[in-house]
C-alpha cells in the first residue's frame, strides 16, 4: 500500500471525506479486514482518556492594579498558587489543597470554577517595591476577567497505570482509591485500548506540536511529560491549551480521601493512519495491554508485584489475586473516554480540526530513575533493642508483673512454645488484669499485635507509632521471632544525636 | 423497605425488642447494619413490605423511634464522571457499569456503610436521612 501524508488526509478532513474511527472500533476493523485493508480504509483514528491527573495546573496573568504590586503570595478561593515568577503571574497546581477546607477543596476545583464561570475572591500579599509599592490586594475575579489562563499540564495521559490492592488488615485510603483489607478490592486506572500513547507505542505521530482535545478545547502536546519512561511502556506527555475554550464537563476538581485532591483531565489525541504499521498498532485491544498488580500495603518505593494482568481481565470487574476473586474498579472514566474518543471524531468530520505534523519526536529510549538520596536513613535495626525480654504465653499474670518490675520493661512481647510472636502484655494490661482477677496470661494479652521489620526505615515505624498510638514495637524476623523491640523512648533519643543522621524528625 | 430504628433509653437494651417485634409479626426481618454507643443504638433493618406498617407501629409502642429510609443513598447524576470507584468497595453489589459503562445504580440493595461516600472522588454519593 502507498503510504498517506497527513497533507492528504487534512485535505480529506476539508472536503468532508475523511474516514475516521475511534479506537476501540479499529480493534474490531483491523481483526475483520486485516491490517491493510484497514490502513487503506481508515484515516484516522481517534483516541481518549478521562482520569485523574495530578500533575496538571494553569499559568494565569491577573493585569496590574493600581497602585501595582508584585505579588508575594496569592490565593484563590483560599487556595495558593505559585508565585515565583514575574509580578501578576502565577500557577495554580491541581493539588493545591485550600487553605480552610483542606482537601475537600483545592486547586483542581478552583480550575472547575473558573471555567464553569464563577465568581473567585482572590487576595494577595506584595513584597512592596518602588516599582511595585502596594503590599495587599483582594478583589473577585472571572475567567474572563485574566488576560491569559493557560492549562500547562507537566505529565498528562500516562500509558498505563499499574493496579492497585492491600495486603494489610487495614483500609488505607490511597491516590489509587479506597483499598480495602486482606485483598477486598483493586483499583485500576487508564482507558485501555482508548489510551492516546498505547494506540501509538513509539511515538511515530505523537511528538512536539501535535494538535490534540484537551478537556473541550485545541491544545498542544508541548513536549515529554514528567516520568516519560517508554522502554517500560510508562510513556507520559506534557500538554498545553487555552483554559478559556475549555468547557467544565471535561474538567472535575476531586478528592482521593485521605490522599488530597486532584483534577480529571480530558485528552483525545488523533492518530492519523500514514502507513500499515500505524495501522496495525491502533488495532490494539484491551486483552493486548498488560500491567501489574501492585501490593499498597507495602509503604516503600518498590511495591511487590502479584500479578501480571490485562484491561480485558481488569474491565471484566474480577481479577483472582492470591487465590481470590477480587472485585475491581476504574478511577477513570471509560464512559468519558469514549465520548471524547466520539468527540473528537465528530470534530475531524466537520473539519473543524486538523491534524499537525509533529515538529519533534519524543524520546524513546528514556526511564524513570529513583531520586537520588545522598543522606543516609536509619533502618529499623541500626536503632532497636536487641535484648528483649520476652515470656510464655503459659505463664501467669504474676509472672508478668514479676518481670515488668525487674526488667523495668512496660512492653513485653509474648511468644509461643516455638518462640513465636502470640501477643504483647504491658504494665497496663496487668493493673486491669488484677482489677479484674483474671490469672492467665493468654487471657489478657493483646493478640493483634502491630510489627516492625528490621529492614523498615525508621520514618515509617514513626508513622506507625503515631498512627495508632502506641508506643513500642516488636521487631520480628520472617519466622516472627522476636529479634529486638522498638520504642519512642528510643526514637527520641536519637533526635537528640540529630547531627549523627543529620535528619529531621517530625514529632 | 427499610426502616431506621434508633433508641436512647439505655434500658430499653435489656430487654430483647427486635426479637420481640419479630415474634409478634412474624415478620423476616435482616438486620443490615447496627450502631450502638454509650448514647444511643441505631439500626437499619429490612423488612417485607406487607409487615411494614404492623413492625414499625410495634417498634413505636416499645419506644424505639421508626423512620422510614426512602433514600438510602444519594446519588449526584450531574457530579458523577462514571469512574467506577464506587463499585468495587461496595459490599452490596449496588453499583454496576451498564453496556456502555455508565453507572447504575441499585438502591435497594444498600445497607449504608458509607464505604462509597468516601470512595467517590468527585463527592456524588451521600448517605442523607
Amino acid at each position: 500500500m502507498r503510504n498517506k501524508s497527513i497533507e492528504e488526509i487534512n485535505e480529506k478532513i476539508v472536503d468532508g471525506s475523511v474516514h475516521v474511527v475511534t479506537a476501540d472500533k479499529m480493534s474490531e476493523i483491523v481483526s475483520e479486514l486485516g491490517v491493510e485493508e484497514a490502513a487503506k480504509e481508515v484515516d484516522v483514528v481517534t483516541t481518549g482518556t478521562f482520569g485523574p491527573m495530578c500533575s496538571s495546573g494553569v499559568f494565569i496573568n491577573f493585569g496590574h492594579a493600581d497602585p501595582p504590586i508584585k505579588m508575594k503570595r496569592v490565593w484563590l478561593n483560599d487556595v495558593e498558587a505559585y508565585t515565583g515568577i514575574a509580578a501578576v503571574d502565577a500557577y495554580l497546581g491541581a493539588t493545591q489543597p485550600s487553605e480552610d477546607k483542606g482537601a475537600e477543596y483545592g486547586g483542581g476545583y478552583v480550575i472547575e470554577d473558573l471555567v464553569a464561570g464563577k465568581p473567585i475572591e482572590m487576595k494577595a500579599i506584595g513584597y512592596g517595591t518602588d516599582c511595585y509599592p502596594r503590599k495587599e490586594i483582594g478583589t473577585t475575579i472571572t475567567l474572563e476577567d485574566l488576560n491569559q489562563a493557560m492549562m500547562l499540564n507537566p505529565r498528562n495521559s500516562s500509558q498505563r497505570y499499574v493496579v492497585a490492592t492491600n495486603s494489610t488488615d487495614r483500609t488505607l485510603y490511597t491516590y489509587m482509591g479506597t483499598l480495602l483489607p486482606n485483598y477486598r478490592n483493586a483499583n485500576y486506572c487508564g482507558a485501555g485500548a482508548l489510551s492516546p500513547l498505547f494506540n501509538d507505542p513509539d511515538f511515530e505521530t505523537i511528538g512536539v506540536g501535535t494538535r490534540i482535545f484537551l478537556s473541550g478545547a485545541g491544545g498542544y502536546v508541548i513536549g515529554e511529560g514528567t516520568q516519560h519512561n517508554p522502554v517500560n511502556s510508562f510513556g507520559t506527555l506534557m500538554v498545553a491549551g487555552n483554559l478559556k475554550e475549555m468547557s467544565a464537563e471535561f474538567l472535575k476538581g476531586a478528592t482521593f480521601y485521605g490522599y488530597g485532591v486532584t483534577l480529571y483531565v480530558g485528552i483525545g489525541i488523533p492518530i492519523p493512519v500514514l502507513n500499515e504499521g500505524i495501522a496495525r498498532k491502533t488495532g490494539i485491544s484491551d486483552g493486548d495491554i498488560v500491567t501489574e498488580v501492585l501490593d499498597y500495603g507495602v509503604s516503600r518505593r518498590d511495591r511487590p508485584v502479584l500479578r501480571r494482568v490485562t484491561y480485558e481481565e481488569l474491565k471484566s470487574g474480577l481479577i483472582e489475586i492470591e487465590g481470590k476473586e477480587v472485585p475491581t474498579s476504574p478511577l477513570s472514566s471509560f464512559y468519558m473516554a469514549s465520548k471524547i474518543a466520539a468527540e473528537l471524531k465528530r470534530g475531524l468530520e466537520a473539519g473543524k480540526f486538523l491534524l499537525s505534523l509533529p515538529v519533534e519526536r519524543l524520546p524513546t529510549d528514556t526511564v524513570f530513575k529513583p531520586m537520588k538520596q545522598t543522606k543516609e536513613l536509619p533502618l529499623v535495626k541500626d536503632v532497636m533493642t536487641r535484648e528483649v525480654k520476652t515470656i510464655s504465653e503459659r505463664a501467669s499474670i504474676g509472672d508478668a508483673a514479676k518481670l515488668i518490675m525487674e526488667t523495668q520493661i512496660t512492653h513485653i512481647p509474648v511468644i509461643s512454645k516455638e518462640s513465636k510472636l502470640v501477643g504483647i502484655v504491658t504494665a497496663w494490661d496487668i493493673s486491669t488484669a488484677v482489677a479484674k482477677r483474671h490469672e492467665d496470661l493468654a487471657e489478657i494479652m493483646t493478640r493483634k499485635v502491630m510489627t516492625a521489620d528490621p529492614e523498615e526505615p525508621l520514618e515509617l515505624v514513626i508513622r506507625k507509632l503515631e498512627k495508632y498510638n502506641i508506643s513500642a514495637l516488636p521487631v520480628i524476623d520472617k519466622d516472627r521471632k522476636v529479634i529486638g523491640m522498638i520504642t519512642s523512648d528510643e526514637i527520641s533519643k536519637l533526635i537528640g544525636k540529630r547531627g549523627k543522621w543529620q535528619w529531621r524528625l517530625r514529632i | 423497605m427499610k426502616l431506621l430504628l434508633r433508641r436512647f433509653s439505655s434500658r430499653l437494651h435489656e430487654t430483647p425488642y427486635t426479637a420481640e417485634v419479630i415474634l409478634e409479626t412474624g415478620a423476616k426481618i435482616n438486620i443490615d447494619r447496627a450502631n450502638v454507643d454509650a448514647v444511643r443504638a441505631d439500626l437499619i433493618i429490612d423488612v417485607p413490605e406487607d409487615k411494614v406498617e404492623r413492625v414499625a407501629a410495634l417498634f413505636r409502642e416499645k419506644g424505639v423511634e421508626v423512620r422510614k429510609l426512602v433514600k438510602l443513598i444519594a446519588w449526584d447524576e450531574t457530579r458523577c464522571v462514571h469512574c467506577g470507584a464506587c463499585i468495587s468497595v461496595c459490599p452490596t453489589g449496588v453499583f454496576k457499569f451498564d453496556p456502555s459503562w455508565n453507572i447504575s445504580v441499585e438502591e435497594e440493595k444498600c445497607v449504608r456503610c458509607e464505604v462509597c461516600v468516601k470512595a467517590c472522588p468527585l463527592g456524588a454519593l451521600a448517605c442523607v436521612e
